[in-house]
This record gives structure tokens, C-alpha cells and sequence, in this order.
């Protein structure tokens, strides 16, 4: 195969004496849905926090398109085509949903309509709600925004970071299926999810985490299939 | 028509409490710390602005430019040396420090230009207009005082509705991780904050002696304090807060000298903030911070 898009090398990540994440490597290959799965606690966050640069391994190395993210800083891997939607979704509630999307654009120099045109018509109710304060959204229309706001920095690689997180059903259904659009439009995605049924059902490949680890990993077919990953996450 | 004449010379001094706060909330809001040596930089500027005029012969306003580049480079320095290494430090620790630098320039300034107070020329030309066949007069530093207030809070408020920037800032304010995420350069807007909150300071210096024209080491402590309140007084991270904050502080401020003792006016003042403060923390148009998960 290719060089990979995004490839985690052994990483050890502390938070003061506490060893978050315990070495552990994976890779995200282009036009892949990478899911990382694992309960409350398993370091996934983290691993994306790291991999923004908000956070630094002590040991091992993040690369993203063949160079090493090591000394770069937060806002210069955004600009490199990295964007993260964050877990919580952290919209900025008291800015209007456009001028979200526009800081989502910061990186950008131009295209700026354009970019806005292309959300919009992935997400029909921002653009209704274009100049409503982003805190007056419901859970799920922040999710999209959230989303929507990443994509505005035309990212090459995108991490979402728990998106089904305080959902209905129904709406993690509908994030999902435009996560999956997403995809079949080219787009390169590392999937972070508590919700193993959902992100394994739309994933190439699946890395299981437990307390700092990679456990098991395969492709999301294997993974679903699996006993052990059944028993664990799947509720039997 | 006194009371009018009160009126007026409360807002004209509201106008330069407004404008300091203007510094003190910016900063607040986005780096959520209280910049005690803001009221100091007001001071610089007003010396700034006293050498060039008095000294170097400058136009006054020329003056108030070499004023405003001078303190929005001191800003930057103050904010790159003592306040930018303690980014991920406790907020007492920068609070300290922050008085520190107060001290600090206060004591510089004490070293530089002594302790004896300079006369400050005013940047206008000193006089008043007559209205009302002479009974009402405002002098000329209070129409350029509360018209540079206006000027100030107008251009303001569209660089943070409008520009790229300013909508950074706002950004930042509201969540610094989030913003850092969407590629925003935060180190560097909270920097440009206090960049401009200095450059106001010293627009704020120079009113401010032209008004009351004695200028020491010590000038700007007591109206930054004020200026402080003021800022709180309209809810510490709101600019239009600020501005209405530090309005209504002058005109208490005034009337309190003028209707009840020139002696308890500052008492006056602060019983009004902790009264306001009773009955609504946030302050007049402050927000309360909702967490939503």
C-alpha cells in the first residue's frame, strides 16, 4: 500500500504521573474510515488530542502525509489539512452558526462562499439557521455544525471525536449516515466512538482500546463478528 | 441647568473610565486574567505623550499617536515577558504577577521622571462652548473626550462583530481549545489583545490628563481601579458592558461629589458596584457562563 495519511508510532502519552496512552500505533490509509473504539476512559481522546497536537508523547511520533507533527504547533496542523471535531462538540454558542463555519475557515485564504455553499447543502438546517446564535441548536444541529464547521477548513484527514455523544437515536442514525457520505465522497475519516455497533457498521478497519492499549484490531466486519469484541462492547 | 453641566462632566470622565475598561474586559475575556498594571499603562502613556508634546514640541495629536504606539509596544513586551510564560499557570499566580507589574512600572517611572508632577498641556486647545446664552459651558476637552469614546466604541465594535480577527477573539474567548482546533493562532490573538487594550490605555492617558492635568508616577493607579469597577460594574468580558459601565460610574461619580460629599464619592461609587453586584453577579450586561455538555 501507499504511504499512510496519518500513522501513530508507538506513542506514550502522560497526563502528570498518569500513563494515558501506553505505546500504541495505527495507521489511517487515504479514503479510509478508521474507527477507534473502546469504553469511557480507554485513552481515545486523548490519542486524538495528541495526534492535534494539544497534547505531546513523550515517546513515539505522529506523522501526518509523510511528515512528523512533533514540533508543530496546534493551529499549523489545521493548516496542514488535519481537523478534529471535538468531543462535546464545543461550538462556540454565543457566535452565529455562519460565522462558526467561518472561524471553521480560518485556515482558508479564499473559497470562503463557496466552502459555506457546499456545508449547506450537506446540512440544509444550518443553512436555515444561519444567523441563529449556535448555543440556541439542539444537540443534534450542533453536532452537525460542529462538523460542518471542520469540513470548512477542507481537511484532509477528519477526526471526529464521539459524535453520537447525548444523542437520540434517530439522530446518531442520521450523523452516521452523513459520516458514511462523507466517506463515499473520498473523504479520509478517524472515527472515535463509544458506540462500537454504530462505527464498526460504517468502518473499514476497527482498533479496539483498553486503558492505553490497542487490544484488537481488524477490519469493522472482523470486529463485529468478533466474540471477544461482542461480549465487551457490544452488550453480548 | 447645573444639573446638566453635572451631567455632562460625569460622562466626559465616564467616557475615559469607559475607555480604560475597554482594556481591562478585552483582556479578561480572552485571557481570562485582570490586568492590574492596565491602569499603569495609562500613566506611560500619558508621559509618552507629555515628552512628545511638552519636550520634542510635537502637534499634540502627533503626540497621542507617538502615545498610543509607544504603550501598544509596551503592552506587547509586558504581556511576552511576565504574562505569556504563566499561560497554563494558576490565575492567582498571574494575578500576581499582574500587580507586580504595576508596581513594576510605577516604580520605573519613579526612577525615570521622579516623583515631581509634570503639567500636563492639554492636547486641545484649552476653553469651552458657551450654550444657552452662557449658562450651560462645556469645555473643548469634554466634547474631544466623550466624541473619542464614541469613536472608539463604534470602531470597536464593528473589528469584533466584522473582521476575521476580531472574530477570533471572540473565539477565543469563548472556548481556546475549540479555537485552537479550527487553526486559530491563539498565543498570538491573545497578544493583538493586549496590543490593543494598551493602545486605548493610551488614548485614555492623555484625555485623561487633559482633563485633570497633573501627571505622576501614580496617575493611573486610582482610575484604573475605578476603571476596573466600571468594567465590572457592566460585566467584566462585555465591550458594550464596559462602555455602559463606565459611563454610569462617571456620572455617579459626580453626583456623589456634587449632591451628597466630594469626600464619599469613591464610597458612593462602591456601594452602588456592590449593590449592582448583589443583585445581579454578573454585572449590568455580563453573561452567566452556562456549561452545556
Amino acid at each position: 500500500m501507499s504511504e499512510p495519511v496519518l500513522n501513530v508510532e508507538s506513542i506514550n502519552v502522560y497526563y502528570g504521573s498518569i500513563h494515558a496512552i501506553k505505546g500504541i500505533s495505527f495507521e489511517v490509509y487515504e479514503g479510509e474510515i478508521v474507527t477507534l473504539i473502546g469504553a469511557n476512559g480507554a485513552g481515545k481522546s486523548t490519542t486524538l488530542n495528541t495526534i492535534s497536537g494539544l497534547l505531546h508523547p513523550t515517546t513515539g511520533s505522529v506523522s501526518f502525509l509523510g511528515e512528523p507533527l512533533a514540533r508543530v504547533q496546534p493551529h499549523k496542523i489545521v493548516e496542514k489539512g488535519l481537523a478534529q471535531v471535538p468531543e462535546g462538540r464545543r461550538v462556540f454558542a454565543q457566535m452565529t452558526v455562519q460565522e462558526n463555519l467561518e472561524m471553521g475557515a480560518y485556515t482558508q485564504k479564499s473559497g470562503l462562499a463557496e466552502d459555506l455553499e457546499k456545508v449547506y447543502s450537506l446540512f440544509p438546517r444550518l443553512k436555515e439557521r444561519m444567523h441563529q446564535t449556535a448555543g440556541t441548536l439542539s444537540g443534534g444541529e450542533q453536532q452537525m455544525l460542529a462538523m460542518g464547521r471542520a469540513l470548512m477548513s477542507r481537511p484532509k484527514l477528519l477526526m471526529l471525536d464521539e459524535p453520537s455523544m447525548g444523542l437520540a437515536p434517530i439522530l446518531v442514525e442520521q450523523i452516521f449516515e452523513i459520516i458514511a457520505d462523507l466517506h463515499r465522497t473520498g473523504a479520509t475519516i478517524l472515527l472515535v466512538e463509544q458506540n462500537a455497533q454504530m462505527a464498526l457498521s460504517i468502518a473499514n478497519r476497527g482498533y479496539v482500546m483498553e486503558t492505553g492499549r490497542i487490544v484488537t484490531t481488524g477490519t469493522g466486519k472482523e470486529l463485529l463478528a468478533s466474540e471477544a469484541v461482542r461480549k465487551a462492547y457490544l452488550g453480548g | 441647568m447645573i444639573f446638566l453641566n453635572y451631567f455632562i462632566s460625569g460622562i466626559s470622565l465616564g467616557s475615559i473610565y469607559a475607555i480604560i475598561a475597554l482594556g481591562y474586559t478585552m483582556v479578561y475575556g480572552i485571557a481570562k486574567m485582570l490586568n492590574f498594571a492596565h491602569g499603569d499603562v495609562i500613566m506611560v502613556g500619558g508621559y509618552i505623550c507629555f515628552y512628545a508634546v511638552a519636550r520634542y514640541g510635537m502637534n499634540p495629536f502627533l503626540g497621542v499617536a507617538v502615545a498610543v504606539v509607544g504603550c501598544t509596544l509596551l503592552g506587547i513586551i509586558v504581556e511576552r515577558l511576565a504574562y505569556k510564560p504563566l499561560r497554563q499557570a494558576p490565575s492567582l499566580a498571574v494575578l500576581i504577577t499582574a500587580i507586580g507589574m504595576s508596581y513594576f512600572l510605577q516604580n520605573t517611572a519613579l526612577l525615570l521622571w521622579s516623583s515631581n508632577p509634570k503639567v500636563f498641556p492639554s492636547i486641545i486647545e484649552r476653553g469651552s462652548f458657551k450654550l444657552f446664552d452662557g449658562r450651560l459651558s462645556v469645555s473643548h476637552v469634554t466634547v474631544l473626550t466623550i466624541a473619542s469614546c464614541l469613536v472608539i466604541m463604534g470602531v470597536l465594535t464593528l473589528f469584533i462583530s466584522k473582521t476575521r480577527l476580531g472574530k477570533a477573539m471572540r473565539a477565543c474567548s469563548e472556548d481556546k481549545g475549540a479555537a485552537q482546533l479550527m487553526g486559530i493562532n491563539v498565543n498570538a490573538t491573545i497578544s493583538m489583545t493586549f496590543a490593543i487594550g494598551s493602545g486605548l490605555a493610551a488614548i485614555a492617558g492623555a484625555l485623561l490628563c487633559s482633563a485633570y492635568p497633573t501627571l505622576m508616577p501614580t496617575t493611573g493607579s486610582l482610575p484604573g481601579i475605578k476603571a476596573f469597577t466600571a468594567a465590572v460594574f457592566g460585566g467584566i468580558g462585555s465591550v458594550p458592558g464596559a462602555f455602559l459601565g463606565g459611563l454610569m460610574l462617571g456620572v455617579i461619580e459626580i453626583f456623589a461629589k456634587a449632591y451628597i460629599s466630594s469626600q464619599l464619592s469613591d464610597a458612593v461609587v462602591f456601594a452602588v458596584l456592590i449593590v449592582v453586584l448583589l443583585v445581579k453577579p454578573s454585572g449590568l450586561l455580563g453573561r452567566n457562563i452556562q456549561e452545556k455538555v
